[in-house]
């Protein structure tokens, strides 16, 4: 900053005069200090996909403890350990980063970008959910929480649940809980403040929009759950009675202000999985989306309901009866805007010229999945037949219907669609469909069969069951289902780590794709784009490449008409 | 499914989507219990209910899982991209939105339609067959925030389940306020067929959920709350079940099952531990007596009395009626007027036997015995356990002997 006394007094215009830049750092130090979204939405990627692979293993040891009746592989402390982590995991550890990092780098780039609103706020919010998974994890060394991913109160309670387990539990829910607040605000801001000129809300892409309304649901219910594991940690720590039935205080308050969460949680998982399935759709059947103000409609219809419902999770406990006719009919309005959304996916295809990557692949899987997951929630939406469902493994199905074929399934589809724009490399799609027909057939193998493991009267979290109502058979077909999920699970892991080697080169745009992203170079520059083009419609990319096309003609036709 | 979406020749899809839809309809036809719906039968009219209500649900649910995938299956196939064709540039049809929209919406008023003409069979209870067991009037539930299922002649025998980690305890309402002496067991249930049994459910430590496939849905017992559900039974049988919320590390083990006998058969094992408990009451106050009597007799054969023990008064100058009208508060007996009727005395209480009469073959030492074991032997029509059993304890025994005179006298004349 030498500028401005000895610069020439006429100069009108400010200057900023740097001496000089501090060079880029290099090698680890760049990553562990760097406030790139881009950098950090892979990091947050690359960590989620650790924290995938250890939740994968909890699942894997407890479907082999269920594989025969009256196992005794696991203790029952252990089992319930178990479940408790891989719910948490999943659910805190890999699909919330999973879907922070993914729009942390994708956002932007879809928007004209050139980075987050809140750069440093955004570093902050990674690393607090680095500092989230060690605590947890931390718990391995005395005794990880054995109340499930509920922690319903007065389980949870010292009482009950004397070791530090719970504590920990509460830690990570409270810090995973901080990242995705303030990573939500931080893409709140970028979205609402830094859109390219001319990308009015009529103009953003529908991955952006259902990242948008997704960070609304955050920032209405990250608040009630971090109120609720407080009183939990006041109530074992500093003798409040908060849920303590026999000093005054509700169990049912838990369950109330965690529901309160944990129902618009699914559509926080979810919703970004229609947003991509939203953006593979169109590109790959060659057409525009069908009918984009009614699947943003739909979007918002999704959260304002969605909630509004949270106590379909409680109708087998004491609630007056309207309360369980209003939340029945609540739950099954949700149910109109979701079809609405999978019948616009249909006619987005209709009439279209479909290709086939793997990113389609695990597209129209979600569609499959998320069909069947979706009419499951009708019955467990209808009280009375909830009455004999809760808490068996028709749920247990039903929801990994639901995020596992709503998130997982769609982010799958993601990673295969945007690999190359991250990496500049593509991924082998042989490879891939190999993953995919694993993945997808490993899934419905092992959950399509836990609907009738729960209608036969099999509970929930329970280490052992006996050999009643075919229960036996049910199991060992579902363990052997999630042996061959693994497997497609792992070969794109092997697909990733062999396509950052060796894959082929993937250029800006190798899908033709219509959104912003695949104008800038592929992997994009720090700056993102040197130029951002002026929007005129949902799909930019296709504009760009008409108005190539149009200036590539026009000469040739001038070159003809010469000739002739 | 996976078969539909694959990008391979259109026959391996087609056929894929036949299998598909054949391995759901198939075992549809024959088997649907277990595997498509709850795998409850026979139990109660409630679980029945649920299993029709599901079933018809499921109705409509195939439906549309095989329209929806199969227009998936079908546009997949169809529109797949092939030389020469391309794609239709549309970007939507309001019409065809709003009619899918709309059309959503009527399946689910169906839906609801369905569940609420389905909902009186599972939510209120029958009456009791003619032959069914019931409990006393008087030991109905008292309505909370949620009610009690009552059938509408308001007769159902009603049984209280506990949960408490790791066992399901269940008490038989009867007609005294006092819950102690009702009869109980645990784990396993015994009921009645034919009869509308109301459960009011109850947690004693964590939550729990009681939970019988075959008779009904699951309620949750929950700490500090009350929970209400009922079953009737049509089959002797057992019915199985286990909690069903997470309650620690025993939650898998937490078994539950209730067994349907006749009435009759019901009532004799009703008797016989209504009998048993009465037994062991009545085993433990004969020892209890025993030990007192012990003591007393030390105390007696200790010579040198500690002098807090006041020193008994000459019998002459104690007032028996006065006992037994008024008792003696400063030690706790209580007065004999207050629960016999005795012409001397001007009491006419009726808890008790009228001792004018019952008193009447009796000597002074039978009357004595009487009053420190009143188990011992029990007029005709009333029941053991009622009378003190610390007379023995409360009077000294010159105000035993004041006491049984006076009562002699006023009995048989002076």
């Amino acid at each position: 900053m030498t500028s401005a006394t000895s610069s020439a007094p006429q100069t009108a215009v400010p200057e900023i005069v740097v001496d000089s830049a501090k060079p880029p750092q290099s090698g680890w130090l760049a990553w562990l200090t760097t406030t790139d979204h881009k950098r950090i939405g892979i990091m947050y990627m690359v960590a989620a996909w650790m924290f995938l692979v250890i939740g994968g293993v909890e699942a894997l040891l407890i479907r082999l403890q269920l594989a025969v009746p009256d196992n005794t592989l696991l203790s029952p402390q252990t089992y319930n350990a178990l479940f408790t982590m891989h719910g948490t995991t999943m659910v805190f550890l890999f699909l919330m980063p999973m879907i922070v990092g993914l729009a942390n780098y994708i956002v932007p780039l879809m928007i004209g970008a050139r980075d987050m609103a809140f750069p440093k706020l955004n570093a902050l919010s990674f690393w607090l959910f680095i500092a989230g998974g060690i605590v947890f994890y931390g718990s391995l060394l005395f005794s990880p929480a054995e109340c499930g991913w509920t922690c319903y109160a007065p389980l949870s309670e010292t009482a009950f649940s004397p070791s530090n387990g719970v504590d920990s539990w509460i830690f990570l829910v409270h810090l995973t809980g901080v990242t995705s607040f303030i990573g939500a605000l931080n893409l709140f801001v970028t979205i609402t403040n830094m859109r390219a000129p001319g990308m009015s809300w009529g103009r953003v892409p529908l991955y952006v929009w259902t990242m948008l309304v997704q960070s609304i649901l955050l920032i209405i219910s990250i608040p009630v759950i971090a109120g609720a594991v407080t009183l939990l940690l006041t109530d074992r720590h500093f003798g409040t009675h908060f849920y303590d039935p026999t000093n005054g205080g509700s169990p049912l308050l838990w369950q109330h202000l965690f529901w309160f969460f944990g129902h618009p949680e699914v559509y926080i998982l979810v919703l970004p999985g229609f947003g991509i399935i939203s953006e593979i759709l169109p590109v790959f059947s060659r057409k525009p989306i069908f009918g984009y103000k009614a699947i943003v409609a739909a979007t918002l219809a999704i959260a304002v309901i969605g909630t509004l419902v949270w106590a379909h999770h409680m109708f087998t406990v004491p609630l007056p009866f309207f309360l369980l006719v209003f939340f029945m009919l609540g739950t099954y309005l949700v149910a109109i805007p979701t079809g609405v959304k999978i019948f616009n996916w249909i006619f987005t295809m209709w009439r279209g010229a479909i290709e086939f990557p793997v990113s389609m692949l695990y597209s129209l899987g979600f569609l499959a999945t998320f069909l069947l997951g979706g009419i499951t929630g009708i019955f467990l939406a209808t009280f009375p037949v909830d009455w004999q469902l809760h808490d068996t493994y028709f749920v247990v199905a039903h929801f990994h219907y639901t995020i596992v074929g709503g998130a997982v399934f769609a982010l799958m589809a993601g990673i295969y669609y945007w690999f190359p724009k991250i990496t500049g490399r593509l991924l082998d799609e042989k490879l891939g469909k190999v993953s995919f027909a694993l993945t997808l057939s490993g899934f419905w193998i092992t959950f399509l069969i836990q609907h009738s493991a729960g209608l036969s009267g099999m509970p929930r979290r329970v280490y052992e069951y006996a050999d009643v109502n075919n229960l036996g058979l049910y199991n060992m077909i579902s363990t052997i289902g999630s042996f061959i999920l693994a497997l497609g699970v792992l070969l794109t892991i092997v697909n990733i780590v062999k396509g950052l080697r060796s894959g082929a080169k993937a250029g800006p745009d190798p899908w033709r794709g219509n959104t912003l992203e695949w104008f800038t170079p592929s992997p994009p520059p720090v700056n993102n784009f040197d130029v951002v083009p002026r929007i005129r419609s949902v799909e930019p990319m296709q504009d760009i490449r008409r108005q190539i096309a149009r200036q590539d003609r026009v000469p040739e036709e001038a070159g003809t008409a010469a000739g002739s | 499914m996976r078969a539909l979406i694959r990008s391979r020749p259109a026959q391996t899809s087609l056929l894929g989507a036949i299998v598909v839809v054949g391995c759901v309809l198939a075992p549809a036809s024959t088997a649907l219990a277990g595997v498509l719906g709850p795998d409850s039968a026979g139990g109660s009219p409630n679980a029945e209910g649920i299993r029709s209500l599901y079933f018809l649900i499921f109705a409509i649910a195939l439906i549309i899982f095989v329209g929806v995938g199969g227009l998936i299956a079908f546009t997949v196939y169809r529109f797949r991209a092939r030389p020469g064709v391309e794609a239709q540039q549309t970007k939507g049809n309001n019409r065809l939105e709003i009619g899918w929209t709309v059309g959503a919406a009527l399946v689910l008023v169906l839906i609801s339609l369905v569940t609420f003409l389905k909902l009186d069979q599972i939510r209120n209870p029958p009456n009791s067959d003619a032959n069914g067991v019931s409990s006393p009037r008087n030991a109905s539930f008292t309505p909370g925030p949620a009610k009690p299922a009552i059938p509408p002649n308001g007769r159902s025998l009603n049984i209280d389940v506990t949960g408490q980690q790791y066992l399901w305890r269940y008490s038989y309402a009867d007609a005294d306020t006092n819950s102690l002496n009702n009869v109980f067991s645990y784990e396993q249930m015994v009921v009645p067929t034919g009869t509308t049994v109301s459960l009011r459910i109850r947690a004693q430590d964590v939550q729990h959920s009681w939970w019988i496939p075959d008779l009904g849905g699951k309620f949750d017992a929950v700490p500090g709350y009350t929970n209400y559900t009922w079953f009737k039974i049509s089959e002797p049988g057992v019915y199985r079940g286990q909690c069903a919320e997470l309650c620690g590390r025993g939650h898998a083990t937490m078994i539950a099952s209730v067994k349907a006998v006749s009435p009759a058969a019901f009532r004799v094992w009703y008797a016989e531990q209504k009998a048993a408990i009465a037994a062991a009451k009545q085993d433990a106050a004969t020892a209890r007596n025993a030990l007192l009597a012990k003591q007393e007799a030390a105390a007696k054969a200790m010579p040198s009395e500690p002098a807090v023990k006041a020193v008994p008064a000459p019998a002459a100058a104690i007032d028996g009626k006065k006992i037994f009208v008024a008792g003696v508060p400063a030690t706790g007996a209580l007065a004999c007027g207050s629960c016999h009727a005795l012409k001397d005395a001007g009491s006419n209480a009726a808890v008790g036997p009228n001792l004018d009469v019952v008193l009447k073959p009796d000597n002074a030492a039978m009357i004595k015995e009487s009053i420190l074991y009143p188990n011992k032997e029990i007029a005709k029509g009333y029941a053991k356990g009622i009378m003190p059993l610390n007379y023995g304890k409360t009077l000294t025994s010159a105000q035993l002997n004041a006491l049984v005179k006076y009562i002699d006298e006023a009995v048989h004349g002076k």
